[in-house]
């Protein structure tokens, strides 16, 4: 199994009515690497993201996690998988240690081993103190870490990330960095979306960037970087403006 | 010179009801843009209102096209009365309310509070129904102009366009103080009463029908007529007959009783509305609870699912237990089904002629006109009525649903989990409208057919129910009020509960036959059969929409997420 990537997209395509959100993406994820996926609002992240572990069904392509095909063989692919969606509600009427049981059994999970890995997530991300406090009633940075603890309670070999450090607040974000870094130490593979370019700097191993529905930059981070800021490259990539000075006079008294 | 970055003066033009109108119709126009389905469902719903509002309009009529000046007075004030009713409880009880305009958007706006008011009422008055009614109601003004003449026909106008005011006020006003009720946890149960007390006014409303049907008793009712005349429910509808027989005076006092009504229900709603607002934002302080400190899994289950086994099958159930009861929008489902199974029947069965005769006395003394067939078909109806709570089971968890499609639940598992998980609530409640029926009726004998047709129509109706839930789900806005809908989404929710409650009635019908014919044996039979029937169809309908489930499993979850 070793030859295969850990996350493996073929020609993925997806349109919304007359709009093509995702044109075409080709992404090959290493094993063991640490994934950043950039890419301006709007840009295709979440759609191609949501293909890839199979919440939303491809116009066309292929997904493959370790050679299992996302579509086609599902069972598999799902169960190596770990994923936290972005802008998508937990089951948050449930506490956190609740949640957590409810997605270890749903994976299968012995009922003792579940009890004894919540107990430790729930420890190490700082979250045993809010004791049966409702998710829903969790500040945003507590939901994004509930939402990590859910992706990784049944140890997967990949993860995908969708905005994990989004509303998070520095203290929390940099929890949530140390456990992505030990996770990929340990065999692990990460794939995340950002904007964040600070963090997908100092993380990451292999970089993508995505504009428009296209992958426009793809390759290990020094060779997206090109000597650059990871910024710079990112902008010139995406292709930005700055403002000049002349307009929204208005906005200085 | 720059301009100051805050405008302390006024706005250069004011916001009024006109913009909440254009917006209402530009946000309907855009949801109908490239969706076919959704235009025909539009479509149909307008055939539907077009139906009710000429058979209104023609019963409404009637008096004044055929001369009968007697029965002016109680046909508009009944007729009037139920309307009100109507649009009093149906919101409540099924439909919920449009919320195209949700409150909670203009939260941000400076808007004053007059405004808001006024503006989310008239967009509210542009909906199909208010349209149907308005043209029902225009069968008062034909009868005031066909018996006084053309000044009675300009205050029947006053008094409708008033009447129909008063409708969509009671309807806003009363669905989001209860939403507000039932979001505060200290006094759900208060709003369970008052929901009872809501449901309970369907018994008179029946009796004088039954009454009406039966004796034909004019004098008495008109008597009653006169009564109703004078309260909001039928002030409106009869301004106009009062000019056409002469009491000018009674009609100006009715119109100013129905502008007063009118005022003071839309202070309430623009008082619930506020907390509605609110509590959007924030839904109030964190609650700390306390458990017994146990492993996650054994906090997970609640006691009631002890039973089951730590699996995937059991953690479904026990989410979905919690869910039932935590979720706001559940939990008034729930209540609706409880109150209502137990109320209807009741009446339907002891709501006979022979109650009206002895002016309620023994409720025993009734039991000469029900009959197994009549039981077991009101048996139907609370069962049916129960399953359909489960037609967007799926709407519910909303974006929610991701997580089991993450974790690859099969659709027969998960489908079985949600039927067990409801049934926990449910059964009880059914087995309690069988005793208290079999009780009321003086029939213990009873109990088996009872029970039997309700356990097979709840067993039809989760089948069916199945199949709507994963074929025809639909997202519901994410707003703390448990009855609003999303537009269009309200006519979606009533066709697929008319098309899933009549599946399961016909599928529910071979009991009743049996009722019918098989006599005193079925009085044995019908606790088995009907348990072995519903079960057997329950199952059979997770084996087959299980399977639709996980061929469509994506698709669904983007048919439940709400639109941002």
């Amino acid at each position: 199994m070793a030859e295969h990537p850990a996350l493996s997209l073929r020609g993925l395509v997806k349109r919304f009515d007359t709009k093509v959100a995702v044109a075409g993406v080709d992404l090959d994820v290493p094993t063991g690497s640490f994934y950043g996926l950039l890419g301006p609002n709007g840009a295709g992240k979440t759609t191609t993201l949501s293909m890839a572990v199979g919440l939303l069904r491809p116009d066309a392509g292929q997904a493959r996690v370790l050679g299992y095909d996302v579509w086609a063989d599902p069972v598999r692919a799902k169960g190596l998988l770990g994923v936290m969606p972005d802008g998508v509600r937990l089951f948050d009427r449930l506490s956190g240690a609740e949640l957590l049981a409810y997605h270890g059994l749903l994976r299968g999970m012995d009922p003792a081993v579940v009890d004894q890995r919540a107990a430790e997530l729930l420890d190490v991300l700082a979250l045993g103190d809010a004791g049966r406090t409702l998710v829903v009633d969790y500040s945003a940075g507590m939901k994004k870490k509930i939402g990590l603890a859910c992706a990784l309670l049944h140890g997967p070999r990949l993860l995908v990330l969708d905005e994990p450090f989004e509303a998070v607040d520095p203290v929390s974000a940099a929890l949530i960095r140390d456990i992505l870094h030990r996770y990929v130490l340990g065999g692990g593979t990460v794939i995340f979306s950002s904007h964040v370019m600070e963090v997908v700097e100092r993380l990451c191993s292999h970089v993508a960037i995505l504009a428009q529905g296209r992958i426009c930059r793809v390759g290990t981070l020094d060779e997206v970087r090109a000597g650059r800021p990871l910024e710079e490259a990112f902008v010139a990539a995406v292709g930005g403006r700055t403002a000049t000075g002349e307009e929204l006079s208005w906005l200085s008294r | 010179m720059a301009v100051p970055v805050s405008a302390p003066d006024a706005p250069a033009r004011p916001v009024s009801a006109r913009h909440f109108v254009r917006l209402k119709l530009r946000v309907m126009g855009n949801n109908f843009r490239g969706q076919g389905w959704r235009i025909a469902l539009f479509v149909v719903g307008v055939f539907f209102g077009l139906w009710f509002a000429v058979g209104g309009f023609f019963a409404l009529a009637a008096p004044g096209l055929a001369g009968e000046p007697r029965y002016a007075l109680l046909v508009a004030a009944f007729g009037g009365s139920l309307l009100v009713l109507g649009w009093l409880l149906l919101p409540l009880v099924f439909f919920g309310v449009d919320e195209t305009l949700d409150p909670a958007r203009f939260a941000l706006l400076p808007l004053p509070r007059r405004t808001l008011v006024t503006g989310l009422f008239a967009a509210a008055l542009v909906s199909v129904p208010v349209a149907a009614t308005l043209l029902a109601v225009c069968g008062l003004v034909v009868t005031a102009g066909a018996l006084g003449g053309w000044l009675a026909a300009l205050v029947a106008v006053l008094g409708a366009a008033g009447g129909l005011l008063l409708c969509v006020a009671v309807a806003r006003a009363v669905t989001s103080a209860f939403a507000t009720m039932l979001r505060s946890r200290r006094v759900r149960d208060l709003a369970a009463v008052l929901l009872a007390v809501l449901a309970a006014l369907l018994g008179p409303v029946q009796i004088f029908v039954a009454a009406a049907v039966q004796r034909a008793d004019w004098d008495r009712l008109t008597g009653v007529a006169r009564v109703l005349a004078w309260t909001p429910f039928g002030a409106p509808w009869t301004a106009g007959i009062d000019v056409a027989e002469g009491r000018g005076g009674a009609a100006g006092l009715k119109l100013v009783i129905t502008g007063l009504t009118v005022g003071a229900l839309l202070l309430w709603w623009s008082r619930t509305l506020e907390s509605a607002m609110v509590g959007a934002s924030s839904a109030g302080p964190a609650r700390q609870r306390r458990g017994r400190i146990g492993g996650a899994v054994a906090e997970l289950f609640p006691r009631a699912v002890s039973w089951a086994r730590r699996d995937r099958f059991g953690a479904l159930v026990a989410r979905e237990c919690r869910y039932w009861w935590r979720d706001a929008r559940r939990r008034a489902n729930l209540i609706t089904v409880a109150v209502v199974g137990v109320f209807v029947p009741v009446m339907v069965n002891l709501g006979g002629p022979r109650l009206i005769e002895d002016g309620g006395q023994a409720f025993g003394q009734a039991t000469a006109d029900a009959s197994p067939v009549l039981v077991s078909l009101s048996m139907l109806f609370v069962g049916v009525l129960a399953s359909v709570t489960l037609a967007n089971q799926f709407g519910f968890d909303g974006s929610a649903y991701a997580a089991n499609v993450v974790a690859g639940v099969p659709g027969r598992v998960e489908l079985r989990a949600r039927m067990t998980a409801f049934s926990l609530y449910v059964v009880p409640i059914l087995i309690a409208v069988a005793i208290v029926l079999a009780a009321a009726l003086g029939r213990p004998g009873w109990l088996g057919v009872m029970a039997g047709a309700l356990f097979a129509a709840y067993g039809c109706g989760l089948a069916v129910n199945s199949f709507v839930a994963v074929l025809g789900g639909y997202a519901l806005p994410e707003t703390t009020n448990p009855f609003a809908m999303n537009s269009g989404a309200g006519m979606a929710k009533s066709l697929l509960s008319l098309l899933s409650m009549v599946s399961s009635t016909v599928l529910g019908v071979p009991l009743v036959v049996a009722a019918a014919l098989l006599g005193d044996v079925w009085l044995w039979l019908a606790l088995p059969v009907g348990v072995a029937y519903g079960l057997g169809a329950a199952l059979l309908g997770a084996y087959l929409a299980g399977d639709a489930l996980d061929r469509r499993q994506p698709e669904l979850l983007a048919a439940v997420t709400p639109k941002r």
